[in-house]
């Protein structure tokens, strides 16, 4: 009789076990992606300054802001609207460029923050949070400076 | 002296026109989409990027490609998270791939023409550091003030230095991947 107790409490612990580690395979496989705009901010910077960073010393900046697994630093950067426009995915892009840089913070919006961006013009001062994706270069086959890109945008507030 | 102040001018006046003729003959692209499938009787896997900046030379037919590797989204957060490591793509110390190529069929394609041509590029693919030659077609449609270009092209793995002997990643991610391509360009 107690024999048969303590094999079916071990029984049912067993199949808790199982049940929770299956749970956090499960969870593993379909685990959401991070939330930008609910996370903290790593770094707050100028758009100005941060393309110096890279153009000065891009491993450097690659180890500070870019992150192994993909999921690389939120910043929060200020600067002035340089152009307002779209890409494939029907996403809002600003441009964050002083006229005397040589490359600008390029900040992509999402579906859900596209709203946003209507009522921002150009010329405007402006504080976009989202995650770094690449820095800003000068690339000799394009033959062009590229921008530093920033994804998963919102603004924080206009100056 | 006199003769070498005419001298100066012609070649002034030369290199300013030359230089104007590059601008003019350049466009670029940052409104582009890259996506890249893999199947395999396990699953299939896809992953869509928006971020990839292009330049095509209409004069010497040098196309260049320019691929942010961070900005590859995937519907799952664990596969991006793999795909982003070490072992696979390795983004953070190689964050951008580059496709660099000629249009070898120059002649064919009427710049100043409305129209979809056909377009052939021979070049290189750099992934993971890794420089390989490729070959791939693709469709050129000209219109107002605007290029978009159309590509679909394959990709094996392994010749980038991304291989899989064991676990998942071996039976699920096929050993040659898909690459589609849409870019559309504003004149420089």
């Amino acid at each position: 009789m107690k024999r048969n107790k303590i094999f079916k409490i071990g029984l049912i612990l067993l199949a808790a076990g199982i049940i929770t580690a299956g749970g956090v395979i499960y969870y593993m496989f379909n685990m959401p992606h991070r939330n930008i705009q609910s996370s903290k901010t790593d770094y707050a910077v100028k758009a100005g300054q941060l393309v110096i960073e890279y153009l000065s010393d891009p491993v450097t900046a690659d180890n500070k802001y870019l992150v192994q697994n993909g999921d690389s630093r939120i910043l929060e950067v200020s600067g002035e609207v340089a152009s307002i426009s779209e890409d494939y995915n029907n996403q809002k892009v600003i441009l964050l460029k002083s006229k005397n840089d040589k490359a600008g913070v390029s900040c992509t919006f999402t579906h859900e923050t596209n709203p946003s961006v209507s009522g921002v013009r150009e010329g405007q001062n402006i504080i976009v949070k989202g995650v770094i994706r690449a820095g800003a270069t000068y690339d000799e086959d394009l033959q062009m400076y590229e921008n530093v890109i920033l994804e998963k945008c919102d603004i924080v507030s206009k100056i | 002296m006199k003769k070498l102040s005419i001298l100066m001018i012609i070649s002034v006046v030369t290199l300013t026109l030359g230089a104007f003729k590059s601008n003019e003959s350049k466009w670029v692209s940052s409104k582009t989409h890259l996506k890249f499938f893999s199947t395999t009787p396990a699953e299939d896997i896809a992953a869509n990027n928006f971020k990839a900046v292009s330049t095509i030379d209409q004069a010497t037919g040098e196309v260049v490609f320019s691929v942010p590797m961070q900005s590859f989204e995937f519907e799952k957060a664990l596969m991006q998270k793999h795909f982003n490591q070490e072992d696979f793509l390795d983004t953070r110390n190689h964050p951008k791939a580059k496709l660099t190529g000629k249009i070898t069929n120059l002649s064919s394609i009427n710049w100043e023409k409305e129209g979809k041509y056909d377009a052939e590029i021979n070049g290189e693919l750099t992934i993971k550091g890794v420089t390989k030659p490729i070959r791939e077609k693709g469709t050129i449609t000209v219109s107002d003030n605007m290029l978009k270009v159309d590509s679909k092209f394959n990709v094996t793995l392994a010749d980038h230095g991304i291989a899989f002997e064991k676990g998942k990643p071996s039976t699920n991610v096929a050993k040659t991947v898909e690459v589609t391509v849409v870019a559309e360009y504003q004149q420089q």
